[in-house]
C-alpha cells in the first residue's frame, strides 16, 4: 500500500524532493523541536500518520508551521540573550541570571523559615498562663520594695500583666488627652500614646538588659520586660488621679511616693541580681532615672491644662478642630439661655451668638 | 445500522430536567430569597442581641460558631450614625479602632485558651457586644457626657459591654475563672469607643 502512495501522495503534494519518506518525516519534527531531543512528540504523530495522504499533507503542513514557530522562537531567543541583563550581554548576562535566580530562590526560602520561627505566636503561650489572684498580687507586690540583695530576687515571668498595664497606660494617657484638649499637630493622638507607651516599655527594657549584660546581672530579656512593665503600675495610678485631679504639689507628692516606690522594687530586684557596686550603680542609677524622668515627662508632655483661656473666637469661621471654652455658663449667661451641660455642635452656637 | 450492531445509542435526557438543574435558567419563582442566599437571618441576630443585652443571662457557647458579621456591621453604622447627629464625623475611626481591637483580641485569646479562635469568630462577637455603645452615643446627641453623670453612665456601659463579651468568650473557649482576665482587655477596647463618644 505505501509504495503505491509514495508517488501519489508526491504528486499530490506537488513537491517532490521533499517528499523523503517515512524516516525523513519523522525526524523533522525532531530537528524542528530546537534539536536534540530523544523523545517524539506524539502529537505530531497521529494514528494514521504515512497511512494516508491526507494525513500526510497535513503532516506535512503542521511541520511547517512548526518550522516558522520555531524560526520564530529561536530569533526571539537570540535576541533575548543578545539583549542584557542588567547591562551584560551574551554569556555573562545568562550566568548573572541564573546566579540571581539562584539566590533569590535561596533568601525567600530562608525568610519563610525565619518567619514561620519567629512569627509562630505559640512561643508566647506559656507567658500568658495565668490566674486573676497571681496577676492581682504581683501588682500589689510592684509596689512594695524588699531589702534582700544577697540572694536573686524572684521575678514573674509573665507577659499578660505587664501588656494590660501598657494598653491601661495607652487608655490613661488618651483620656487625659482628651479631657485637656491636647491637639497633636503631626500624627494622631492614638498613635502618640501607643507609640509613647510601647516605645519606653520595649526600648527602656532592651537598653537595660543590654546594660545588664555589659554589668554581668543575672536577668533574661523576658524578666525584664515583665518587670518593667509591673513598673508601670505606679505610673497608671499617678497619672489616673493626677489627670483629674490638677495640682502641682500633689502630682509632685506622687511622683516621690509611688513613682519612688516601683522604682525602688525594681532596683531592689537588680542589684540582688547583679555582682559589685559600680555595675550596681551604673545599672540601678540607669533604670530609676529613665523610669523617674518618663512619669514626669508623661505628666507635663500630655497634659496642657489649658485654665480659663478662650483660644478661638473667630466667629461664624470656627474651624473644624477647635478648642472649645471652658467656661461655658458664662457665655450662656451672656445669651439669656439656660445653664444646661451642651453638647460640641451647642457650644459652637452659644459661641456665634456671644461674639454677635 | 447493521442488526449486529451492539452498541448504545445516545438517547438525549428530556429537556425540562437539564434546564431544571442549570443555575442560570432557574426560574424566578424557584430562587431562595436574597438574605437566605446572602446568610442574613434575622431572627437569628435578634437572638444574639438579646443574649448580650442581658448580662445576667447564661450564654450558650454555641453562638460563637456562626461567623455572623452582619449584625456587628448594623450595629457599627447605628454607632457612626448616633454619632453623626452628635456632630461627630467618626466613621473611620469606629472602623479603624474596630479592626485593631479585634486584632488585638484575637491574638490574645489565641494565647490563653487552649483551643484556638478564629479572627470572624472574636470580630462577630465584639461586634454584638458594642449595642449598648450605641445606647450611650444616643445619649450623647441630647445633652453632653462630659460631666459626672456622663463618666458614671460610660462607666456603666463599658462594664455592660465587656461583661457581656467575656461571658460569650468564656463560655465558648471553656476558660473557666479567667473572666476577668478576658473581661479586662474587652474593656480597654470599648473604653476607647467611650471616649470617642464622650468627646
Amino acid at each position: 500500500m505505501a509504495t503505491t502512495a509514495a508517488p501519489a501522495g508526491g504528486a499530490r503534494n506537488g513537491a517532490g524532493p521533499e517528499w523523503g519518506g517515512f524516516e525523513e518525516n519523522i525526524q523533522e519534527p525532531l530537528s524542528s523541536q530546537g534539536g536534540g531531543s530523544a523523545v517524539i512528540d506524539m502529537e505530531n504523530m497521529d494514528d494514521t500518520s504515512g497511512s494516508s495522504f491526507e494525513d500526510m499533507g497535513e503532516l506535512h503542513q503542521r511541520l511547517r508551521e512548526e518550522e516558522v514557530d520555531a524560526d520564530a522562537a529561536d530569533a526571539a531567543a537570540a535576541e533575548e540573550e543578545d539583549g542584557e541583563f542588567l547591562g551584560m550581554k551574551g554569556f555573562k548576562g545568562q550566568l548573572s541570571r541564573q546566579v540571581a535566580d539562584q539566590m533569590w530562590q535561596a533568601g525567600k526560602r530562608q525568610a519563610s523559615r525565619a518567619f514561620s520561627l519567629y512569627a509562630n505566636i505559640d512561643i508566647l503561650r506559656p507567658y500568658f498562663d495565668v490566674e486573676p489572684a497571681q496577676v492581682r498580687s504581683r501588682l500589689l507586690e510592684s509596689m512594695i520594695p524588699i531589702k534582700m540583695v544577697n540572694f536573686p530576687q524572684k521575678i514573674a515571668g509573665e507577659l499578660y500583666g505587664p501588656l494590660m498595664l501598657v494598653f491601661t497606660l495607652v487608655a490613661i494617657l488618651l483620656h487625659g488627652m482628651k479631657t485637656s484638649d491636647t491637639i497633636i499637630r503631626e500624627g494622631t493622638l492614638m498613635g502618640t500614646a501607643i507609640g509613647t507607651c510601647f516605645g519606653y516599655w520595649l526600648g527602656v527594657s532592651s537598653f537595660i538588659y543590654f546594660l545588664a549584660y555589659l554589668c554581668n546581672a543575672q536577668i533574661t530579656m523576658l524578666q525584664m520586660l515583665a518587670l518593667l512593665g509591673y513598673g508601670l503600675f505606679g505610673h497608671c495610678i499617678v497619672l489616673f488621679i493626677t489627670y483629674n485631679i490638677h495640682l502641682h504639689a500633689l502630682f509632685y507628692l506622687f511622683w516621690l511616693l509611688v513613682g519612688g516606690l516601683s522604682t525602688l522594687r525594681m532596683v531592689a530586684v537588680l542589684v540582688s541580681r547583679t555582682v559589685g557596686p559600680t555595675q550596681r550603680l551604673l545599672l540601678c542609677g540607669t533604670l530609676a532615672a529613665l523610669h523617674m524622668l518618663f512619669l514626669l515627662y508623661l505628666h507635663f508632655a500630655y497634659h496642657k491644662v489649658v485654665e480659663g483661656i478662650l483660644d478661638t473666637l473667630e466667629g461664624p469661621n470656627i474651624p473644624p478642630i477647635q478648642r472649645v471654652p471652658r467656661d461655658i455658663p458664662a457665655v450662656l449667661a451672656a445669651a439669656r439661655l439656660p445653664t444646661t451641660i451642651l453638647n460640641a455642635t451647642a457650644k459652637a452656637v452659644a459661641v456665634t451668638l456671644q461674639s454677635h | 445500522m447493521s442488526p449486529g450492531y451492539a452498541g448504545q445509542f445516545f438517547q438525549p435526557a428530556s429537556n425540562s430536567d437539564y434546564y431544571s438543574q442549570s443555575p442560570y435558567i432557574d426560574s424566578f419563582d424557584e430562587e431562595p430569597p436574597l438574605l437566605e442566599e446572602l446568610g442574613i437571618h434575622f431572627d437569628h441576630i435578634r437572638q444574639k442581641t438579646w443574649t448580650v443585652l442581658n448580662p445576667m443571662k447564661p450564654a450558650d457557647g454555641s453562638i460563637i460558631n456562626e461567623t455572623d458579621l452582619t449584625g456587628p456591621i448594623l450595629f457599627c453604622i447605628a454607632l457612626e450614625a448616633t454619632l453623626l447627629l452628635a456632630g461627630k464625623v467618626q466613621f473611620g475611626y469606629v472602623y479603624g479602632m474596630s479592626a485593631i481591637g479585634c486584632l488585638v483580641i484575637h491574638a490574645l485569646l489565641n494565647l490563653m485558651s487552649s483551643s484556638g479562635v478564629s479572627y470572624g469568630c472574636v470580630a462577630s462577637v465584639l461586634g454584638y457586644c458594642l449595642l449598648p455603645m450605641v445606647i450611650l452615643s444616643g445619649c450623647a446627641m441630647f445633652f453632653s457626657l462630659q460631666g459626672t453623670f456622663g463618666t458614671v453612665s460610660s462607666l456603666v456601659i463599658i462594664g455592660w459591654c465587656s461583661l457581656s463579651a467575656s461571658k460569650i468568650f468564656i463560655a465558648a473557649l471553656h476558660m473557666e475563672g479567667q473572666q476577668l482576665l478576658v473581661a479586662y482587655p474587652c474593656a480597654l477596647l470599648y473604653g476607647l469607643f467611650a471616649l470617642l463618644t464622650i468627646f
